[in-house]
């Protein structure tokens, strides 16, 4: 069966990309301590079922951990490189609240995150032409409406070289 | 990633000055390593194009001027790059923009500290609030205790009364011979129906 578990969307590429907090290059582990039971703790539940996939997704090298029922209200903690550590409490929020407040606290803003795009797509101008690996086409002729190749499709006779030739002979005659 | 790309990789060695009669190697081209000369190449020697060597000198001194000028060029816009490649990260701007960044994290921290604590008062109002309901509740729950108690007591009290008026009317064997003889003067009918509201409806005769 393909769908597995409870909310399979959270398992598509599609929801994941559409995650909104890429942490800054500081935040290093992230620790989300909440309980499996209690109304105020609803929203840090939803938060760590729904929102933790696609901050995993965005930033691969953060190690995030999860504990359970260990303290009596819910909080998140964020290690930084330089052994800042920073608390946010989130008792009684809402996991779309929380994931706002953790973008504007430690996420790249949309302007960075777009200056980083451009500068990616910098690299890859589609005007280049060379091998499949690194560039969109090898050869004008893959372009639909360029003369195709001639090694696949045979060059009208006006258009080839020796005719060429041959009409400009016989003109010269 | 254009010496990557590019696909010359044949030396061809051409010198300006013909110091030797066959300069240039062969390019492999349409033939392979194994394929034989052409009959018609047999007996080919292929000689340069001829060099004119006034001509030479002054192509030459112009080549290298040329290229001095244009190395220079490159080399100039290069360190222009480096230069602001390593401003960029190390030098003062990168410094500028580490400033910038540690200045807005810590406006960033404060606002999350203003927010925990804003968490942390309204958690300290609700526990608050919680502690006075269980205060309360404990209170009345003590309360409705005694009461029961009360009760309970009230009760048994009640039941020990209606007792002692019922141990008046008991048989005990002082009373033992009246009470026989009071039963054996009174006989008493049990036999009657009564219909499905309790009321006796029907007395048959007594029959000793």
């Amino acid at each position: 069966m393909p769908m597995k578990g409870r909310f399979p969307i959270r398992r598509t590429l599609e929801y994941l990309q559409k995650g909104e907090v890429v942490f800054k290059k500081a935040v290093k582990i992230m620790t989300v301590n909440y309980n499996t039971h209690g109304d105020l703790s609803e929203g840090a539940r939803k938060f760590v079922f729904f929102n933790i996939p696609q901050i995993q997704y965005k930033n691969p090298w953060v190690q995030i951990m999860m504990f359970k029922n260990m303290t009596p209200s819910p909080f998140l903690r964020f290690y930084l490189d330089d052994g800042e550590q920073v608390l946010v409490d989130v008792e009684g929020k809402d996991h779309k609240e929380i994931t706002n407040h953790v973008k504007t606290i430690l996420g790249k803003s949309d302007k960075v995150l777009e200056a980083e795009a451009l500068a990616k797509m910098e690299l890859s101008n589609p005007a280049n032409f060379g091998p499949k690996k690194y560039f969109l086409r090898e050869c004008i002729s893959e372009v639909e409406g360029q003369v195709p190749h001639p090694g696949f499709v045979p060059l009208p006779k006006e258009m080839t070289g020796k005719y060429r030739a041959k009409v400009a002979a016989a003109s010269d005659e | 990633m254009l010496r990557a790309l590019s696909r010359c990789h044949t030396p061809v060695v051409r010198l300006l000055s013909p110091r030797t009669a066959v300069l240039i190697e062969t390019v492999r081209g349409r033939k392979s390593r194994t394929d034989p000369k052409a009959k018609s190449k047999l007996g080919l020697v292929k000689t340069p194009p001829p060099v004119d060597p006034g001509e030479m000198v002054v192509l030459k001194e112009r080549y290298t001027e040329y290229s001095l000028i244009l190395r220079a060029l490159r080399l100039e816009f290069k360190e222009q790059m480096l230069r602001k490649k390593y401003e960029e990260e190390v030098g003062s701007v990168a410094e500028e923009r580490a400033k910038r960044e540690a200045e807005e994290h810590r406006s960033l921290m404060a606002l999350n500290d203003a927010e925990n604590l804003r968490m942390f008062q309204n958690r300290e109002q609700r526990m608050q609030k919680e502690a006075e309901a269980a205060e309360l509740k404990k209170r009345e729950a003590a309360i409705l205790h005694q009461q029961e108690l009360e009760n309970y007591i009230k009760e048994k009290e009640r039941q020990i009364l209606l007792l002692q008026e019922e141990a008046k009317d008991f048989i005990t064997p002082d009373n033992l011979d009246q009470r026989i003889e009071e039963a054996l003067d009174n006989p008493k009918n049990y036999n009657f129906a009564i219909d499905k509201e309790g009321r006796v409806v029907k007395r048959t005769a007594f029959q000793r």
